[in-house]
């Protein structure tokens, strides 16, 4: 009977697993088919659950109507880049003075820096976007690098996994005769390639799906990056949602294939802000 | 002059390296959180266009915020339902999701791709399939009267667009909840349950027992997480509504957009100030909760 209980019970935990699975699945499904079907079986009634017959006009309209869209590949591609390689130099180092070093106004910096962590983007964007305007910077690939080169929450993350590493190795290495840069480069730095993983996957998920920011600050089409060209597609076309689909796919592909590869550090990226405190 | 150099010169040595390594992240700081802050502030309690001079007003933005204009009292009013649903659905989606997940289940790995995958999708892509899904011809539609129901005004229905947007918000990121309550789940350790399995408890008594405690901390660290992102969402409300119909999903950081491009940079900036203070509270609430304590383990 136990048995039986069991069975019922492992059965139907399986069926809400699938079923729910396929909620998170059916929409990608949805849009990927749209962006290969014929422009007029996109709304067809009963719903074309598989495209016949298969095309690849779509992308090709797309990519003649908005020629900038390879453009917009790279600059994503290039500002998430500097970026990332931005915080991986900037956040290490200060989540090194912070965890490994003392100096004077030490703990006064870290408890400014915590508040700095309560501010909303929103209340300094506007003042941003007026010095770097007065500074011509505005439309530039600076205007989304610079004020994002590095971050507190980067650097609270990184001082997590500087913190545990043992200070008798530090030593050694000093006595050895390194330098501070040099007990950086040699000791540090490879015992938190995991802890680094983890940031350039945060952070770069963060540069590459940025919207508001680079609405605001981008102007010409050939300045725009993947998320903000993809939303101004659908000024442009609002009638073909087959051309929209095409791009939308374009624009979430790269993002999907870097995390099937990345997954484990994507996860915990993810997870090790609130679990390990 | 020898004699003055000679403290300084040994300060540099012994923490220029220090200073010199945090030197970016503090003036990064200084120019692109606090000072701008500090600006804003000010321009909050000016008549601002950007073009001329602010002119200081003092506290007639916020007040005309709270008394006259309909539309950001309709604002506040959309984005306090937008996070309370939001906040109810998305965590108890995620925690069930881990709870299933944490059965000791084949293709683990799988399934929590599944609910993972929409969590590191841009906002904009999820918004315009959802979008697309909505569409008064679109798939649901479609699927709804072909079973013969009738179709609904999913974005173009005042009293339905919100709970749209909340849908596919949810679905874009009750994952992240799913990995972080799994993890947590992972990490309880096991002698709990066996001690309570020796009580006697049932797999009930096991829950509120034994996982809802240990799952406070993370609980906390959801909440607070998702509520400071949700008071600020933006990107969903752009894409799929532009705010409509009738400001019924117009939030506070889209109505901030909108006075931005209008020029009414004074007005905004009161705008991002509310925001600021909404915020705010909800720390100062989180910091005095009992049991907050353990989330600064």
């Amino acid at each position: 009977m136990r048995k039986i209980q069991k069975i019922t019970g492992r059965t139907i935990l399986y069926i809400v697993l699938i079923v729910t699975s396929l909620i998170m699945f059916v929409p990608f499904y949805w849009a990927i088919t749209s962006s290969i079907k014929m422009e007029q079986f996109i709304f067809a009634s009963p719903p074309q659950w598989w495209p016949s017959p298969i095309t690849f006009k779509n992308y090709l309209g797309m990519l003649q109507r908005v020629p900038g869209f390879p453009r917009y590949f790279l600059n994503s591609v290039l500002i998430a880049g500097a970026i990332t390689l931005a915080h991986v130099f900037f956040d290490t180092l200060a989540a090194y003075a912070f965890a490994k070093l003392k100096f004077p106004g030490r703990d006064a910096i870290f408890f400014m820096m915590l508040l700095g962590l309560m501010i909303p983007f929103q209340v300094n964007m506007i003042p941003i976007y007026r010095i770097l305007s007065s500074l011509k910077m505005v439309d530039t690939y600076a205007a989304l690098i610079v004020p994002n080169m590095t971050s507190i929450f980067g650097i609270f993350l990184m001082r997590q996994f500087l913190i545990s590493i043992p200070n008798d190795l530090l030593d050694a290495a000093r006595i050895d005769g390194c330098d501070e840069l040099g007990v950086f480069a040699r000791v540090i730095f490879p015992l938190t390639l995991p802890g680094l993983a983890t940031l350039i996957v945060f952070i770069f998920m963060n540069a590459w799906n940025d919207f508001l920011w680079p609405r605001i600050v981008l102007n010409s089409d050939k300045m725009l990056t993947l998320p903000v060209g993809l939303a101004q597609l659908q000024l442009k076309n609002t009638s073909n949602e087959a051309q929209i689909m095409a791009g939308t796919v374009l624009t979430m592909l790269p993002m999907i294939l870097v995390y099937l590869f990345m997954q484990k550090q994507f996860i915990e990226g993810m997870t090790s802000g609130a679990v390990k405190g | 002059m020898q004699q003055i150099l000679k403290p300084v010169k040994r300060f540099f040595r012994k923490y220029g390296v220090a200073y010199a390594f945090i030197a970016v992240p503090v003036i990064s700081m200084l120019l692109f959180i606090f000072i701008p802050m500090a600006i804003s502030f000010y321009w909050s309690l000016c008549d601002f266009s950007g073009i001329q001079a602010p002119r200081f007003i003092g506290l007639d933005n916020y007040i005309k915020l709270f008394t006259v204009d309909k539309i950001f009292i309709q604002a506040l009013k959309n984005t306090l339902l937008f996070v309370v649903l939001s906040m109810f659905i998305g965590p108890t989606l995620g925690l069930l999701t881990a709870l299933m997940l944490n059965q000791k289940v084949r293709f683990q790995g799988l399934f929590r791709t599944a609910y993972f995958l929409p969590v590191m999708t841009s906002m904009v892509v999820v918004s315009t399939i959802w979008k697309m899904l909505y569409n008064q011809n679109g798939i649901f539609n479609t699927v709804l009267t072909n079973i013969g129901l009738s179709p609904v005004n999913w974005l173009s229905d005042p009293d339905m667009a919100l709970i749209s947007v909340v849908i596919a918000s949810v679905w874009q990121g009750f994952g992240f909840e799913t990995v972080i309550f799994l993890a947590a789940l992972q990490s309880i350790p096991k002698e709990l349950y066996e001690a309570a399995d020796i009580d006697g408890a049932n797999g009930i008594n096991k829950f509120f027992s034994v996982t809802l405690p240990s799952l406070r901390s993370v609980i906390t660290f959801v909440y607070i997480y998702g509520l400071i992102g949700s008071f600020q969402t933006f990107d969903q409300m752009y894409v799929m509504t532009k705010g409509g119909p009738v400001y019924r999903t117009t939030t506070i950081v889209l109505y901030l957009f909108d006075k931005f491009q209008d020029l009414r940079l004074g007005y905004a900036s009161a705008i991002a100030y509310v925001l600021f203070f909404i915020l705010v509270i909800l720390s100062f609430i989180q910091w005095r909760l009992p049991g907050s304590k353990s989330t600064e383990a």
